[in-house]
């Protein structure tokens, strides 16, 4: 009798404290009511990339001396170097240089590696197209600069969490002079050399 | 309390006057109400689903839908207007009738069990002497076209689907039949009017939640999971399996399941606040207040003033359980169908029996406060 007494008793307390633990839960999805939504309203407000977003990559024809060092750092030796050998001026000749984004990963080893700089990241990402086969860029391409976020008049401009200043959690009508927390690369520079 | 606006008694009179025989302005007089509860049961499902998408994104910090209309309000109707227009296929292999039928008879006991939803003293369509008890009947008819979809879309999902959602809701129909009889027996009337007749008089202090608060969780859980709502929506289960009974289901008739649910939810609602808070009964007694006031309560402006208040009161009461069913889905897990069948027969139905002897015993001993 006592042991079913206190079986009971314990199944009680068991439902109690469920009841408690859902109260509780309620009270947190009851908060979060409050707080703002965090929506990127996509082709009516964007996020603005950081420096270092690696998007599509961007190629400069003239700069490229044909060394195929991208291709070797290339995880899957994705781009292609048409090059021939010009006897006159004993150099390499491009002939035609692409990219295929629809295999890239956008590891950015290309960028890395390029000697002469000819290779860059820009902070396109939205490349989206009807046939696989268009998103193999070729030199004439890979060579546009994208269009930036922040100069297109049809878009609100966002800054990203961490380019928001202290304290704040909304990018929605930041004052116009409005830091992001902490210094500025070049804010660190120029203490550096006041201190030099 | 007096009678109230009899708005059945003025339109039938008024179309006497007009020369009318009384019997023709009787039949004019019927459709009315059927009519007027089939669109408030629509507009309830409209505003229904609106406020589920609109909470359920408040609570995931979205915005939810914000384009058609003014703050998404026509977003349910864009979506029926799409279900509507959508090729609406029958599988190969199916029995055609069972599988049209199913929808039907999932929907149909929904919509008659408005029937019986009282707003105001006069306000209801039938005052049935087992208006409650109809209810429930009619709920046991919606597993039947669950098992009935499910077995003739001829898909292994489908079935397993329609088992399970069959014997959930037969297995929450019982703790909910056993917390309602407690109500029923303190009230000593099957009658939803009569329900919340005999809550009135103390304001908040008088509903049955302070007397029956045990039935009321008990009742508000088995509601949910008759209607299937998050923490028991196993049979459909969107994240986790194909859809259960609706795979096959596509268009008008996936949208009649659709409906249902939804129509389902805010049913419930109405019900748990006409047996549990009040119905249309104002925290703060209308009619003492107008006493007080030194208003007569036959006064006919006062009427309509209580009449619209306790519409507003009714329909508010229900949208806010609506909104705590919402609150629920996003902050309760999903249980395992074991676990389901657990919580039914192994904690709700005896507590709910308990519940039963414990107000059977309290209305004798106390037959002033538990309706004697």
């Amino acid at each position: 009798m006592f042991k079913l007494l206190q079986q009971v008793g314990d199944y009680a307390k068991e439902a109690a404290q469920a009841a408690k633990f859902i109260g509780q839960g309620l009270s947190v999805t009851f908060d979060h009511m409050k707080r703002r939504p965090v929506t990127v309203q996509y082709p009516y407000e964007k996020l603005i990339p950081s420096e270092r977003y690696r998007g599509r990559i961007h190629f400069e024809f003239d700069k490229c001396i044909s060394c195929e060092v991208c291709v070797r750092v290339c995880p899957i030796n994705l781009p292609v170097v048409d090059w021939e050998f010009d006897k006159a001026a004993k150099k390499k000749k491009l002939n035609h240089y692409s990219i295929d984004f629809g295999v890239c990963i956008f590891c950015g080893n290309c960028v890395e590696y390029c000697p002469t700089n000819c290779l860059s990241m820009t902070e396109e990402y939205e490349l989206a197209a009807y046939d696989r086969h268009q998103l193999n860029y070729d030199s004439v391409a890979l060579g546009r600069l994208p269009y930036k976020v922040t100069q297109d008049p049809m878009v609100t401009p966002l800054r990203e969490f961490a380019y928001l200043p202290k304290g704040v959690d909304d990018p929605h009508d930041l004052p116009a002079g409005a830091q992001r927390a902490g210094r500025r690369p070049e804010e660190i520079v120029e203490e550096m050399s006041a201190k030099n | 309390m007096s009678a109230g606006i009899d708005l059945k008694g003025s339109f039938i009179d008024s179309l006497s006057d007009l020369g009318l025989p009384p019997g023709a302005a009787t039949a004019l007089w019927i459709p009315l109400p059927i009519t007027l509860m089939i669109l408030s049961a629509t507009v309830g499902l409209l505003v229904t689903v609106w406020l589920e998408r609109k909470v359920s994104a408040a609570a995931q910090q979205r915005i939810g839908p914000e384009y058609a209309g003014p703050l998404g309000v026509l977003q349910p109707v864009a979506d029926g207007l799409k279900l509507v227009f959508k090729e609406s296929i029958t599988p190969a292999k199916t029995d055609p009738w069972l599988f049209t039928l199913g929808p039907i008879l999932v929907v149909i006991p929904v919509f008659l069990s408005f029937l019986i939803v009282p707003f105001g003293q006069n306000l209801a369509i039938t005052d049935l002497n087992v208006g409650i008890f109809l209810w429930i009947s009619l709920s046991s008819i919606a597993p039947i076209g669950l098992l009935m979809s499910g077995y003739a879309s001829n898909n292994k999902y489908s079935l397993l689907g329609g088992l399970r959602a069959a014997a959930q809701s037969i297995s929450y129909e019982i703790p909910l039949a056993l917390s309602v009889l407690a109500v029923v027996m303190m009230s000593n009337s099957l009658s939803t009017i009569d329900i919340v007749e005999q809550q009135a008089g103390y304001g908040i202090l008088g509903w049955n939640v302070w007397r029956q608060p045990v039935g009321f969780i008990i009742f508000w859980i088995a509601a949910l999971a008759e209607c299937e709502r998050l923490p028991f929506d196993l049979p459909e289960a969107e994240e986790e399996l194909v859809a259960g009974y609706q795979t096959e289901y596509s268009g008008m008739k996936f949208g009649l399941f659709y409906i249902g649910s939804y129509v389902n939810l805010v049913l419930s609602a109405l019900i748990v606040a006409i047996i549990y808070l009040g119905g249309w009964e104002s925290p703060l007694p209308v009619g003492s207040l107008a006493n007080w006031l030194g208003v007569s309560e036959t006064s006919s402006w006062l009427q309509v003033i209580a009449a619209s208040l306790g519409i507003v009161m009714t329909v508010l009461k229900a949208y806010l359980l609506v909104f705590i069913a919402v609150l629920l889905r996003w902050t309760v897990p999903r249980v395992r169908i074991d676990q389901l069948l657990n919580l039914g027969w192994k904690f709700l139905l005896p507590v709910s029996l308990v519940n039963l002897l414990l107000t059977a015993a309290l209305k004798l001993a106390f037959p002033f406060a538990f309706g004697g």
